[in-house]
């Protein structure tokens, strides 16, 4: 077995959060959230060695490495022909056939795994280091030759004046590489927003889950009314299901990835866009981040329709409760000095009627 | 909030006028008195569906009298509820309405709260010791009671004895003595029920309302699984099957069971079984009391029990043993049950931040749990026991009355109120005190007829669900509980009453949540206990009611649906146990659903619906 910093790639359920120095921060993040049992779309990371290694047995390296020669602060002068060159070189440099093999041969597992020929991924650099720049993810590329160019074109990120500047600036050398993650495209039949708490009332014994067909945009943004359901948190029975309009939905044109809104058939609309299976499944996800990060969380998911249940259930994107979390804890009780005062209250009060 | 249809305008059923005599006077809405009117048009009244799901014959109407007074006393005059009176009760064409009575006058309240405290504050503080070591020797001494009481024909002549003994009192004396001692009896039963409930329920609304402060719309189901983990009685009977079987097995007679015989047959076939006389020795043991168990709520004289139908029982033997080869572990996982309720109520518990929460979520919690164990029992007492005896003790009578030509049928006796039975009971004494023929076999049998017409009008008749005038507020701790009184349930019978009749469609049907889940079957409606046998993996059961004996064959139906009941009724706790999704109180459903049906429902929210008809 090749010891991890010597590979050219890792699959995301073989790396945790320790490994962001060999795959970048992002890619370490999927991992971690991977070996706490949070499903996020399948896929492997291309290594920070991977790059190091296509520059050095391509001989670029050499060609970069003279392009600035200094350390410490650049100016913009300095940056932008050095960024602009560099730039050019990875990208008219062809990979050499032992990288590609790696990358190719995982792509066709990853198809395999998926049952999906061609699978369009996305490919989104993770740099061990965040800086500015380094932020690019190219969305829905599918086949190998695609998969390669766009690997490429993803190492360039590290050569962004922003990108060189702001490093250099921070006594981290010219030279630099970054990894890059290779997670299938969330074919999103449904998808939504899971609260670890009611949002409503901050009820923490609740799971709220807000959801509608296609991509998670038409959540996010609310231009549709999604179904909320409401789900107990410590037995795990749905308490409320209330059924959205969903008139429209996003999803990704045709081959590319740009986001279009199409309506909704009408016989869909008034269903419940989940499955029992799949609301239950989101909800024992949703206890799952909370128990594991300590506190409330906010988290983005897809109900991919390329996969079977319960591996079609993707959590996207998970951040802290904002907030419920911030308020101050006030008691939702009267306070009474004994069962008995309790009791009394209660009756004194009785049910309203309108 | 709009009014219901006023309780004085409901229309007599044509061919059933002069309906009222079946029934006490005081039961009918009158206007001769115009205070007494303008009460009844002022107050809410609603039909009681989770009893009565259909009309009263004049007997069973004595347990809806012996309640009437027996639920009111106890909030009026006993604990001095502050806000509440009593329930009071009228019945329109055969059918009880309701209606929960608040304090008059507000500022009589505050003066009602120092003795509520002393009287209930004794009540909580001493309830183990009331409950075990009173109440139950109270109920067991009068079901000794019950059982000693029989009746039989008078005789041509008494007994020689009766003169040597100098007992100076005669077998019509004794009869007529004994009737008024059943009755009394059966009243004594209705007192005892009553002397824990109204606080039970007083405690059920706490603990419900503040939990759903701390956790809003936490699950009925949840309530109840946090609250249970004993041992109610009321699983009892299932269990003594569950150990029929089981024995049967182990002595090696489950073939002989096993054997498509009924009852009496098998029976016979076990005791001439040097083995199987073994097993008849713990089977006889067990029936008393435990197949005294009802078949359906015990309300009324058509409910079976295990002991007067024992095809039931020993069919759900049969398919324990079934059950028991084929590797099923049965019965009440108690261990497991009670490690669930400290598992998930300390789960909740953690949740809560402020200490006010925790100290209501202890208080209110500690309550439930202090009472459930009596909310559950009491009814295998009162419903299970004492009331299958008691029918069996009114049904001998009816023989002594259809004997002597006053009845062409025994079973007429229900048509008589219980007053006019002792009133029967006299001119038969006379009779036979004089040797003249009574008046009762010229008068009865007639009389008898029409009101079995009047009564078969009444069933074909639908209640509307309320009438009167809501209140702005309810504090009677039953009709909150029990029946579930809310504006949502106000506003359901509402459109009910603007739709009329076969308004709305007609393939939906709102009832109460029972036990969660959402299920989709074939529907198989029961009419009968007698037709358990027939259902098949999966159905969906429909039925009038359910009752604990019917739990054999909870393993293999899909949900259940009830005619009768609230979220606190007997067959949701049974269900809920289970894990059977079940919706209460849908009113017709068994008319409406018709076995081979595709029904769709939702035990969270009470909702049923016809997908597809047979």
């Amino acid at each position: 077995m090749v010891p991890k910093e010597e590979r050219l790639t890792i699959w995301y359920d073989e790396m945790d959060g320790n490994d962001f120095n060999f795959v970048g921060k992002k890619n370490a993040n999927l991992g971690e959230m991977m070996k706490a049992g949070i499903p996020v779309s399948p896929g492997f990371a291309v290594t920070i060695h991977c790059m190091d290694k296509f520059t050095a047995d391509t001989g670029i390296k050499e060609k970069l490495s003279k392009l600035i020669t200094t350390s410490g602060e650049v100016s913009f002068e300095v940056a932008k022909p050095a960024s602009d060159e560099a730039i050019r070189l990875i990208q008219t440099t062809e990979m050499p056939d032992d990288i590609r093999n790696d990358i190719v041969s995982n792509y066709r597992k990853l198809c395999e795994k998926c049952g999906v020929e061609n699978v369009p991924v996305a490919v989104r650099s993770s740099g061990a280091v965040s800086m500015p720049g380094q932020m690019e993810t190219y969305l829905n590329i599918r086949g190998e030759k695609d998969l390669s160019d766009y690997i490429r074109l993803c190492w360039t990120s590290a050569y962004n004046v922003e990108a060189i500047m702001y490093r250099m600036n921070k006594n981290i050398p010219f030279l630099f590489n970054i990894g890059v993650g290779i997670p299938k495209m969330v074919n999103s039949r449904v998808s939504g927003v899971i609260f670890t708490i009611n949002p409503i009332n901050g009820d923490p014994s609740k799971i709220s889950i807000d959801a509608s067909y296609g991509l998670g945009e038409a959540v996010v943004s609310g231009f549709v009314t999604p179904d909320t359901y409401l789900i107990d948190k410590i037995v795990m029975e749905p308490v409320k299901t209330v059924i959205g309009s969903k008139e429209v939905m996003c999803v990704y044109k045709e081959g590319g990835s740009d986001i279009v809104q199409v309506p909704v058939p009408e016989e869909k609309r008034g269903v419940a866009c989940l499955t029992r299976q799949e609301m239950l499944e989101l909800a024992r996800i949703g206890k799952l981040i909370e128990d594991y990060y300590g506190k409330p969380y906010d988290i983005e998911f897809g109900i991919d329709a390329d996969m079977p249940f319960p591996s079609n259930v993707i959590i996207l994107q998970v951040r802290p409760e904002s907030v419920w979390s911030k308020k101050e804890v006030t008691a939702k009780t009267e306070a009474k000095k004994d069962p008995m005062d309790r009791l009394l209250g209660t009756l004194l009060t009785g049910v309203r009627l309108k | 909030m709009a009014k219901f249809m006023d309780p004085h305008d409901v229309p007599t059923i044509p061919g059933t006028e002069g309906w009222e005599r079946m029934y006490p006077y005081q039961y009918q809405f009158t206007k001769d008195d115009p205070e007494r009117a303008a009460y009844e048009s002022n107050q809410i009244w609603y039909y009681d569906g989770l009893h009565y799901p259909t009309p009263h014959h004049p007997f069973d109407l004595l347990w809806d009298e012996f309640w009437y007074l027996g639920l009111s006393q106890y909030n009026t005059r006993h604990w001095i509820i502050p806000p509440a009176m009593g329930i009071d009760h009228r019945i329109v064409n055969g059918y009880v309405y309701i209606s929960p009575v608040g304090v008059a006058n507000p500022e009589e309240i505050p003066n009602r709260v120092p003795h509520f405290m002393e009287r209930a504050g004794y009540y909580f503080q001493n309830w183990n010791d009331l409950y075990e070591n009173n109440w139950k020797k109270k109920m067991t001494k009068i079901i000794e009671e019950l059982e000693a009481l029989n009746f039989s024909d008078l005789p041509e002549m008494e007994d020689i004895s009766v003169v040597k003994n100098g007992l100076g009192k005669g077998s019509g004396y004794e009869l007529l003595k004994k009737y008024d001692d059943l009755i009394d009896l059966g009243l004594q039963c209705w007192q005892y029920h009553f002397e824990f409930l109204n606080l039970s329920y007083a405690v059920q609304v706490t603990y419900f309302q503040t939990f759903d402060q701390l956790f809003p719309g936490i699950p009925m189901a949840t309530l109840t699984k946090m609250s249970a983990g004993f041992d109610p009685i009321l699983f009892k009977p299932d269990a003594e099957l569950i150990r029929l079987a089981k024995l049967a097995i182990e002595l090696g007679v489950d073939q002989l069971v096993l054997k498509p015989m009924k009852a009496d047959e098998l029976l016979k076939t076990m005791a001439e079984d040097a083995v199987g006389k073994k097993w008849l020795e713990e089977f006889e043991k067990a029936r008393y009391p435990w197949f005294h168990i009802s078949t359906g709520t015990g309300w009324f004289h058509t409910d079976q029990s295990w002991n007067t139908n024992l095809n039931i029982p020993i069919e759900n033997i049969r398919t324990n043993i079934n059950a028991l080869k084929a590797g099923k572990t049965l019965g009440r996982p108690t261990e497991q049950i009670v490690a669930e309720r400290d598992k998930i109520s300390s789960e909740y518990r953690n949740l809560l931040k402020a200490d006010a929460d925790r100290e209501a979520f202890d208080q209110s919690l500690g309550l439930a749990r202090l009472v459930l164990p009596y909310a559950e029992d009491h009814n295998f007492y009162v419903e299970h026991w004492f009331h299958t005896l008691f029918w069996a003790k009114v049904r001998q009578v009816g023989k002594i009355l259809a004997n002597a030509g006053f009845f062409e049928d025994s079973e007429d006796i229900w048509f008589l109120r219980r007053d006019e039975i002792k009133q029967a009971l006299w001119d038969l004494c006379t009779g036979w005190a004089t040797g003249v023929k009574p008046r009762g076999p010229s008068y009865w049998p007639k009389e008898i007829e029409w009101r079995k017409g009047v009564y078969e009008k009444f069933k074909e008749w639908t209640p509307p669900a309320a009438l009167g005038t809501p209140p702005e507020v309810v504090t009677e701790p039953f009709t909150i509980v029990l029946w579930g009184v809310t504006t949502n349930v106000l506003d359901t019978w509402l459109k009910g009453s603007e739709a009329g009749e076969g308004g709305g469609d007609p393939n939906t049907i709102q009832g109460s949540p029972g036990s969660s889940g959402i299920v989709q079957g074939r529907a198989r409606v029961l009419k009968s206990i007698d037709e358990l046998a027939d259902l098949k993996e999966g159905e969906i059961l429909v039925a009038t009611t359910t009752s604990p004996s019917w739990a054999p064959s909870f393993v293999k139906i899909a949900g259940a649906i009830t005619d009768v009941g609230g979220p606190m009724c007997h067959a949701a706790i049974v269900c809920r146990e289970y894990g059977l999704p079940t919706v209460v109180g849908t009113g017709k459903g068994t008319q409406l659903i018709k076995t081979g049906d595709l029904v769709w429902m939702d035990g969270d929210t009470g909702v049923v619906k016809i997908l597809e008809r047979a």
